[in-house]
């Protein structure tokens, strides 16, 4: 069997068909590339470069700064949550606690009239 | 006559005869692989200020002409079953009273089982048997590995011997 003997064309129908062919420039102008096609790979180069600035800013950022410390509610939350802790507002006033001793508050009630005779039975637990 | 004309009538001339016979083979009919071939080449010329040297030329220009004729098919396809019929009938129907078909029986039987065959194994079929393609060329114009077109064409050969009464191989 021979591959190309089982179908025929008409006489002379390659040269025509060249002929044809050769004839499309004539009706269909080439195309220049378009401007996009053309700049494409330096735009790849561009977007390459300004993707590797944006992750290179966001891992530095990341690894320098704790997040939560320019957020605003962070900062109010941590307002909060001092103002809330009885033991960290005690601590705003260490030293007045500390200059009233008892000598100071049974001498201040002496001065407003109370006397020893009540004083003793608050001790007691009258 | 530019460069770009004196490229595409190279082309034209290396390559024409032969896509023409591709394409023949894979439509069944004169005319359609007449019609078709116009259409393939307007394409080359179209993308021929786009062609980078970055495959051969031939590879290029017989990738493009594979993909125009598969697109056809798919086409056809669609439109067979909108008319209630089958594109596998149709063809056949084609191969049966085709004008310019010379050949015997048993060249008509291989028409036939080629047209049954998945569409990968019938590419590779007729790029092998009826193109004389290398598997690295037709791997290049695919981009399916030699393995694989050797695996492909050798169920397809199978299929064939199966289906026609005297073997063509």
């Amino acid at each position: 069997m021979t591959k190309k003997s089982d179908i025929s064309t008409p006489e002379g129908y390659f040269e025509d068909l060249q002929q044809r062919l050769n004839a499309i420039p004539a009706a269909a102008p080439a195309r220049e590339p378009s401007k996009v096609r053309r700049f494409a790979p330096y735009l790849a180069y561009a977007a390459s470069l300004a993707l590797l600035v944006a992750v290179g800013n966001f891992i530095l950022r990341k690894s320098t700064t704790p997040a939560v410390a320019e957020d605003p509610y962070w900062d109010y939350i941590a307002y909060l949550s001092d103002a809330l802790d009885p033991d960290g507002y005690w601590e705003d006033y260490p030293e007045q606690e500390a200059s009233l001793s008892n000598e100071d508050i049974v001498n201040f009630l002496l001065a407003e009239n109370v006397s020893l005779e009540q004083l003793v039975s608050y001790e007691e637990g009258y | 006559m530019s460069e770009q004309e004196k490229i595409f009538n190279q082309i034209v001339k290396d390559y024409s005869e032969r896509l023409w016979w591709h394409v023949r083979r894979f439509v069944n009919s004169h005319e359609d692989a007449d019609d078709l071939l116009q259409e393939i080449f307007l394409k080359v010329w179209a993308a021929l200020p786009s062609f980078r040297g970055e495959s051969q030329l031939f590879t290029w220009v017989w990738r493009i002409a594979t993909n125009e004729t598969l697109n056809h098919l798919r086409k056809e396809k669609v439109r067979a079953a909108l008319r209630f019929s089958s594109l596998d009938t149709e063809m056949e129907h084609r191969i049966q009273t085709d004008p310019y078909f010379k050949g015997t029986d048993v060249e008509r039987e291989l028409a036939k089982a080629v047209l049954k065959l998945p569409e990968k194994q019938r590419q590779v079929f007729i790029m092998r048997w009826w193109d004389d393609l290398s598997y690295e060329e037709i791997s290049a114009i695919t981009g399916t590995s030699v393995g694989a077109l050797k695996a492909s064409y050798h169920i397809a050969q199978e299929k064939i011997r199966a289906a026609v009464s005297e073997s063509p191989f």
